[in-house]
């Protein structure tokens, strides 16, 4: 029966495509340059110069307003290039860089999480700016984010924009339930714990909206018990999230997930606005724009939202996680001098001064005295006096891409032992810096 | 198989007859030998081309990087370094590979299983069923089959979402206290979930390809089985099974090798909140370790490990194809 030999060969084929799927379409030009600032590359091109220019940015931190600004003004200095925006999602941007960058059609310039771009800087995955530092800003650039751009003491990464996380709430809920804004980390449990039970009438109310996998905000309750994520000495790091602090700092996330919470533990803080828009959320932790972005959804809540920087237990500004993100040019683009054009562009204090206005910290120093006005810049500006890292490693990308920390809230909010939740997460964090 | 596959002597056209009647026109007898000998390999060129261009040197380049240490750097353009089989060592060491192993076994022969069964029996129905609800059915059957696996999943995600999903109002308004009851991230309802998309996606395949088997045994056969007396679990068992089994036994190491390598589904549903670590199947896991973690060589050795173990499971049904053969 020759249908059955077909179908032989048919399986054992089907089976080499499945090997094939697994591999790594890669890269057959592996003679490329390292990357090396040779200046030539960075130069301005002529005006009439004709590209396209790809363009990375995640989320919706940098508003929409701000995007056609730039391109309007680019199309100015150089009125036959395209310049392209594509926003990204923050979840699993790690993977799509690790293949994007290294494609023949990669983006020109690319976003990164401050936590997240040292591991490319590392690989040679981004073209080498030292030689442009200073023209870029140098001392008065944001130092830690700084330091987020640069590895082995070259400069790779612009700092973009830098925000703490504030707590936004309400202030017709909070005057109805007759509460001040708390000023202690207990203060500020009880004050959701009592949101959550004089709103039952509401279907689905949390207190305070903390969903399993917003793990910056879980941060801040390991680092306000002492607790950390790891310590490094002598190169080498020790997991510290099982320790006794970081787990009774993961005890309070877990009371509060369960006594002030109808947040999912399998969801992130992506989406919270629809449920604050829905009157379903009485405070949430988020970034310093999200009170904008809440009353741009929502315009009826305006006049009812309040900002906050999270109480620590001593009465202090509890410490807080300092996203940010930096910029950086693919070693791979084909459009080196454009691209850095346009990066000169958003580096420009015009574009900087707007990211202030949208309640974010702009990326140097001296344009820290705009971010007045509104309120939740205010609250930020005080949260990030108290702002803290994740653990420095080049690999720490990994930690991220691997969900470890969300998965650890996952569990949490699911009611699973704290302490085992943690030393699962522990454990693996460990690996990955350690390997 | 190694015979097997190949044409056997006998069949090679345009072998010269021993009466000598070649014309004289022609070329001599070791040209003609040689060329007619060649030309079927010649045609197989393109398809060859085609394999090893598409196929074979990724392939390659999989069992290179399985014994490199390559990472983002090498990723990048920096030499990787051979490491050996040092890669497969640590994949066999680790206490974490058995348990993915364990758990993408179970799911294969859970889903395998089901969908065989499931399939079977639409494929009967599909023969039974009036001429309307034939079509409709297929009709149906059709758009579950066309639908790609990310758009399903996706929508079954969206069905089991803890709080906007139809399932958790449908059984709250039952009575169950289903209100933000989150499906996947507890591992078991997580592969529940799984469970019934890759079932539902691989049902069509099975059924259509059944039924069109079932079609090719004659009417009369059945009919003399049932004026004979046999009823209709004996028909089926009797007539029906044996003219479908070789298709069956096709399909079954069809779906060993789909449900063994099943990605999409499971990662899909570990984004929308599943425990990562503990819903990790091979497929997911490789690549975790590969893409996600940055580790492409041990990521390549999983692959690897993946391929030799669905071999196995379909090298039985490989054989038995050939001693139906045999007999």
């Amino acid at each position: 029966m020759k249908f059955k030999k077909l179908a032989a060969l048919g399986l054992v084929s089907s089976l080499l495509f499945a090997a094939a799927a697994c591999g790594d379409d890669d890269d057959s030009d592996s003679t490329k340059g390292d990357g090396d600032s040779s200046s030539d590359a960075l130069a301005a091109p002529a005006k009439d110069t004709k590209a396209t220019l790809r363009v990375w940015l995640n989320g919706p931190d940098t508003p929409q307003d701000m995007r056609d600004w730039a391109i309007a003004e680019f199309k100015k200095q150089y009125p036959n290039v395209t310049v392209k925006i594509e926003e990204q999602e923050w979840d699993g941007l790690v993977p799509r860089l690790t293949t994007a960058l290294d494609s023949a059609d990669t983006p020109d310039i690319v976003e990164m999480g401050n936590t997240q771009a040292q591991e490319f800087e590392a690989a040679g995955a981004l073209t080498d700016l030292s030689s442009k530092l200073d023209e870029l800003g140098g001392d008065d650039l944001l130092e830690s984010l700084k330091e987020a751009g640069s590895y082995n003491e070259q400069f790779y990464g612009l700092p973009l924009y830098a925000g703490a996380r504030v707590v936004t709430y309400r202030t017709d809920l909070f005057e109805k339930s007759k509460l001040e804004v708390p000023t202690t980390l207990d203060e500020f449990v009880e004050a959701g714990k009592k949101l959550q039970k004089d709103n039952a009438s509401t279907p689905n109310f949390s207190g305070i909206y903390f969903p399993g996998r917003n793990w910056q905000a879980m941060l801040s309750f390991i680092w306000d018990a002492g607790g950390d994520i790891a310590t490094q000495s002598d190169g080498e790091w020790t997991g510290t999230l099982a320790d006794k602090e970081s787990v009774d700092g993961l005890t309070t996330v877990q009371d509060i997930m369960k006594n002030a919470n109808k947040a999912p533990a399998d969801s992130d803080d992506r989406n919270d606005y629809i449920d604050f828009c829905a009157n379903e959320v009485g405070m949430l932790m988020g970034p310093g724009w999200k009170q904008g972005q809440i009353e741009e959804e929502c315009p009826a809540l305006k006049g009812k939202l309040g900002v906050f920087p999270l109480p620590g237990s001593d009465g202090d500004v509890a410490p807080s996680f300092l996203g940010g993100s930096v910029l950086g040019l693919s070693a791979k683009g084909k459009n080196q001098g454009l691209a850095y054009q346009f990066l000169k562009l958003i580096n420009g204090d015009e574009f900087q001064t707007q990211y202030a206005e949208n309640s974010l910290i702009p990326n140097k120093k001296s344009l820290l005295d705009k971010v007045a006005g509104s309120p939740g810049a205010l609250a930020q500006a005080e949260a990030a006096e108290n702002s803290r890292f994740t653990p420095s490693s080049e690999f720490w990308a990994q930690v991220e891409g691997d969900n470890i920390l969300q998965d650890m809230g996952t569990q949490i909010g699911n009611g699973d032992d704290v302490e085992k939740a943690a030393s699962t997460a522990n454990d693996a964090i460990v690996e990955i810096l350690n390997q | 198989m190694t015979t097997g596959v190949l044409p056997e002597e006998g069949m090679v056209p345009g072998e010269p007859t021993p009466s000598g009647s070649t014309p004289a026109s022609r070329p001599g007898r070791g040209g003609l030998l040689g060329r007619v000998k060649a030309l079927p390999y010649a045609l197989t060129i393109p398809a060859l081309v085609a394999l090893a261009a598409g196929l074979g040197w990724p392939l390659v380049r999989l069992v290179i990087m399985s014994t490199q240490d390559y990472g983002l750097r090498q990723q990048f353009g920096a030499p990787a370094p051979n490491v050996g089989l040092d890669n497969f060592t640590e994949i066999f060491g680790d206490s974490y590979f058995w348990e993915v192993l364990r758990r993408s076994l179970v799911f294969c022969f859970l889903a395998v299983t089901l969908t065989m069964v499931a399939g079977t029996a639409v494929a009967v129905l599909l023969g039974k069923l009036g001429r309307v609800m034939r079509t409709a059915l297929s009709v149906s059957l059709l758009l579950a089959w066309a639908t790609p696996a990310l758009t399903a999943t996706v929508v079954w995600q969206w069905i089991f979402d803890s709080r906007f999903g139809v399932v958790n109002w449908a059984l709250t308004k039952l009575g169950f206290d289903y209100e933000g009851h989150s499906w996947v991230s507890e591992p078991l309802s997580f592969f529940f979930v799984a469970l019934l998309i890759v079932v539902w996606m691989g049902i069509p395949f099975i059924a259509f390809t059944l039924h069109a088997a079932m079609t090719q045994i004659p009417d009369e056969v059945m009919e003399a089985a049932a004026i004979d007396g046999a009823s209709s679990w004996q028909r089926f068992r009797d007539v029906t099974w044996p003219g479908i089994k070789p298709i069956f036994v096709v399909l079954l190491a069809l779906s060993t090798m789909w449900d063994l390598r099943v990605f999409t589904q499971i990662y899909v549903l570990q984004q929308a909140g599943g425990v990562t670590r503990d819903t990790n199947l091979l497929g997911t896991w490789a690549y975790r370790t590969g893409v996600g973690s940055q580790q492409f060589g041990k990521g390549a050795a999983i692959a690897l490990v993946m391929v030799g173990l669905a071999l196995l499971l379909t090298l039985f049904h490989i054989r038995q194809m050939f001693k139906q053969e045999e007999i």
